[in-house]
């Protein structure tokens, strides 16, 4: 709500008082948080990349990167990373945003859905990961004993090269697709009704309204769900470690597991350190094109 | 305005002080493994005679029930023995290494002795996290051990850890399922033991009587600790095959050969055929012996305890390879103990763990708690004694005469992380030269960081 002028004029002369009186008080106020992400967020990050170039007596060094690179594992650990994120990106983001087109109805009992989709989401994924490994089980599973009924021969979902890394993009996006509705869902919502009964009365159908209205009226939520989504799904790790701890034949080995590998199996946090630091600088590239694709020009 | 202002700053003040606390709360739940004595406390040094002599032992296995309560006695009785008093900081299974590693990597030296798990002896002897022993035991004592459980404490010809027990493995079989099928299982001893062609051909047929449609889900024959190297590479060794190379840094020429080619190619045909396994893993496998879902299974000698069904259980030796019948492999390894190379009380350390590992100490841990001996003449005394179960005199006798070492490398946790998988893959299905070509090349990338 805009405030009348002489409101506005007085709120601004409170505020500035404010701010002249106590000077420091907005940056002592932001102190702890700031302090917290320096702690938590930041010297980690720092600390990654720092140890990264050390060589064992504390020297600068570059030959971590060097073993790294000359590493097949790694070379196919990050293929299989970009790999992963292909398909599972799109595929929980069109996902998400059906969902969300589906519980945006306005029918009787549609809140009901709406928590019958989020769901999943209050689920940890730990142990949605545990649940549906017993489901995709080569020996009892519920899965198979579907396909049996079919005739179909028994799956190894989480033991077949080529099953496995669908597998787990398929428990990753039960999960995920609930919370990226909520978004979607969100942003829905910001959209005044009026754009779309002036669009019905000027003859736009169902297909038309959502590629000319809806999607680009979304955008800020597109770009945050690429975003978020993208970081969320370079750094997916615990369905890799509960089901197939980066197998069959290395199949869902991506860089989070080979980097938790280095740190917990191996002992080796200088390799861990330089594998996440590449996460770091892979996912910073990928949200920068994400940003300028996707953000609004400035007028 | 006045009253906004104080609100703010106690707010702010309140934050960063909870902010303080929790960063207190973060260094003392770092210590959450450990039930005993806080690390501030004084630690009386090692000195000159009639002084109380302190010493601190970290290791594994809180609770009363675990390592915790069963060692009370023997520390009472050590200190009644020797005047050294122990004070012991017990961790979980997996917080102990990281205990280990991050007190050790930072040349601590508020602690004297520590539990090694056998397969960290090489790291932590190379790392110079432990001080050699060889100066405390003589030629005479580190002959009391079976072999392998002595070299399996050595890395580059030095003597870093003692061993407290071993463990080995038997083939553990379900009679009633076997009574079901009509099977009678040949005599066999260990001169004259079954192959594994023969368990492998008697499983096939129990199940075919037990279950012939494959509706009930019976294992004819497997691994207790499935697709992890501790006990799969007993095949790849009943053929001739090694574990690593010399120096402990290569498995090229090692695994890339006709013994663990046969042993995977054989062991894949097994799961083909349906009598082994596919998709359990070694912690719920074992599950499946003890429901008695399983007719033949290779166990270490926990197994009978374990049983959950009604079902009879019987043991004999493991199984050798047709033609191989003087290969015949079994795995070992168990707990060993050594000093911290920074201790200040080094002398008093070694002397508990010589009571440990060669005196009553010893002897009372394996009445307290039944494991296999790594001492010979303990192994002889269960060989020879007539009340002895049988599965402890099998287990004797393969401790003595058939038990292999693990690979014993500073690189250990790389090794397992691949073979692992490997046996894991040829399990599923993978070619079985690729996947020990793949092998190779991940061990040799992993270890080119040690050889800088």
């Amino acid at each position: 709500m805009r405030l009348p002028p002489f409101e506005r004029k007085e709120r601004k002369n409170i505020m500035g008082e404010i701010y002249i009186k106590n000077k420091w008080l907005p940056y002592l106020l932001i102190l702890p948080t700031f302090l917290l992400i320096c702690i938590f967020k930041l010297y980690p990050i720092f600390n990654s990349v720092v140890q990264g170039v050390l060589s064992s007596d504390g020297t600068f060094t570059l030959d971590n990167y060097q073993l790294l690179f000359a590493d097949k594992t790694f070379w196919s650990s990050l293929w299989i990373t970009l790999k992963f994120n292909l398909i599972i990106i799109p595929c929980q983001i069109i996902l998400s945003f059906v969902m969300a087109l589906i519980v945006n109805v306005k029918v009787k009992g549609i809140e009901g859905f709406r928590t019958v989709f989020y769901l999943p989401f209050c689920i940890s994924l730990t142990v949605a990961t545990v649940i549906w490994q017993m489901m995709l089980s080569v020996n009892n599973g519920v899965a198979n004993s579907i396909l049996g009924i079919f005739g179909i021969a028994p799956v190894g979902f989480l033991i077949d090269k080529k099953w496995a890394l669908l597998s787990i993009v398929l428990i990753a996006s039960w999960r995920g697709c609930a919370y990226w509705m909520m978004f979607f869902l969100a942003g829905l919502k910001g959209i005044d009704t009026s754009v779309y009964e002036s669009a019905k009365i000027d003859g736009a159908g169902f297909f038309t309204s959502l590629f000319k209205i809806t999607v680009p009226l979304l955008k800020n939520t597109w770009l945050f769900v690429f975003v978020a989504n993208t970081t969320a799904n370079f750094l997916m790790f615990a369905p890799i470690q509960i089901a197939t701890e980066g197998g069959p034949q290395g199949s869902t080995n991506v860089l989070m597991y080979e980097a938790y590998k280095a740190a917990f199996k191996y002992s080796n946090r200088p390799r861990q350190a330089c594998i996440v630091t590449i996460l770091l600088v892979i996912i910073m590239l990928i949200c920068l094109i994400q940003n300028k694709t996707l953000s609004e020009k400035e007028a | 305005m006045k009253k906004r202002r104080a609100l703010a700053l106690l707010t702010a003040t309140a934050m960063m002080m909870s902010m303080c606390v929790t960063g207190c709360g973060g260094s003392n739940a770092s210590s959450g493994g450990a039930t005993s004595k806080s690390e501030g406390e004084e630690k009386t040094s090692d000195s000159s005679a009639g002084d109380a002599v302190t010493i601190k032992w970290l290791s594994q296995g809180p609770g009363e029930d675990a390592w915790e309560g069963l060692t009370k006695p023997i520390l009472e009785a050590f200190e009644e023995e020797t005047g050294i008093h122990v004070e012991a900081e017990f961790y979980s299974f997996s917080d102990l290494f990281e205990v280990i590693e991050t007190k050790s990597a930072s040349g601590n030296a508020d602690f004297d002795v520590m539990s090694v798990d056998v397969t960290y002896v090489s790291k932590y002897g190379s790392s110079g996290y432990l001080e050699p022993l060889d100066s405390y035991f003589t030629d005479e004592e580190k002959a009391k051990w079976d072999d392998a459980s002595y070299q399996a404490g050595v890395w580059d010809d030095i003597m870093y850890a003692a061993p407290e027990n071993t463990s080995t493995q038997e083939l553990y079989y379900n009679k009633t399922l076997l009574d079901k099928a009509g099977i009678t299982l040949p005599e066999s001893d260990a001169d004259h033991r079954l192959t594994y062609e023969e368990v492998a051909k008697l499983a096939k047929q129990a199940q075919d009587a037990l279950d012939p449609d494959g509706s009930k889900g019976i294992i004819g024959f497997d691994f207790q600790q499935v697709s992890r190297v501790y006990q799969m590479n007993m095949l790849a060794n009943s053929l001739g095959g090694s574990n690593i190379s010399e120096d402990g840094y290569s498995i090229d020429g090692v695994v890339n050969t006709d013994p663990w080619k046969e042993a995977m190619t054989w062991y894949q045909g097994l799961v083909n055929d349906g009598v082994a396994s596919k998709g359990y893993d070694a912690d719920t496998l074992q599950e499946q012996f003890y429901a008695g879902n399983m007719v033949f299974m290779i166990g270490g000698t926990w197994t009978s305890s374990g049983m959950k069904c009604e079902d009879e259980i019987g043991c004999t030796y493991v199984p050798c390879f047709e033609g191989h019948e003087d290969q015949v492999a079994t795995s070992t390894g168990s707990w060993y103990f050594g000093v911290n190379s920074q201790s200040k009380s080094k002398d008093a350390a070694a002397q508990f763990v010589k009571y440990l590992t060669l005196g009553k100490g010893n002897d009372m841990w394996l009445d307290i708690n039944g494991d296999v001996p790594s001492r010979l003449e303990k192994q002889q005394e269960i060989s020879n004694d007539a009340n002895a179960t049988p599965d402890m005199k099998i287990a004797a006798h393969e401790a003595a005469n058939t038990a292999v070492p693990r690979a014993v490398t500073p690189a250990f946790g790389e090794y397992s992380t691949i073979l692992d998988q490997a046996w894991e893959d040829v399990r599923n299905g993978a070619d079985v030269g690729e996947t020990l070509d793949n092998a190779v090349e991940q061990f040799d990338s992993a270890v080119a960081s040690y050889k800088k």
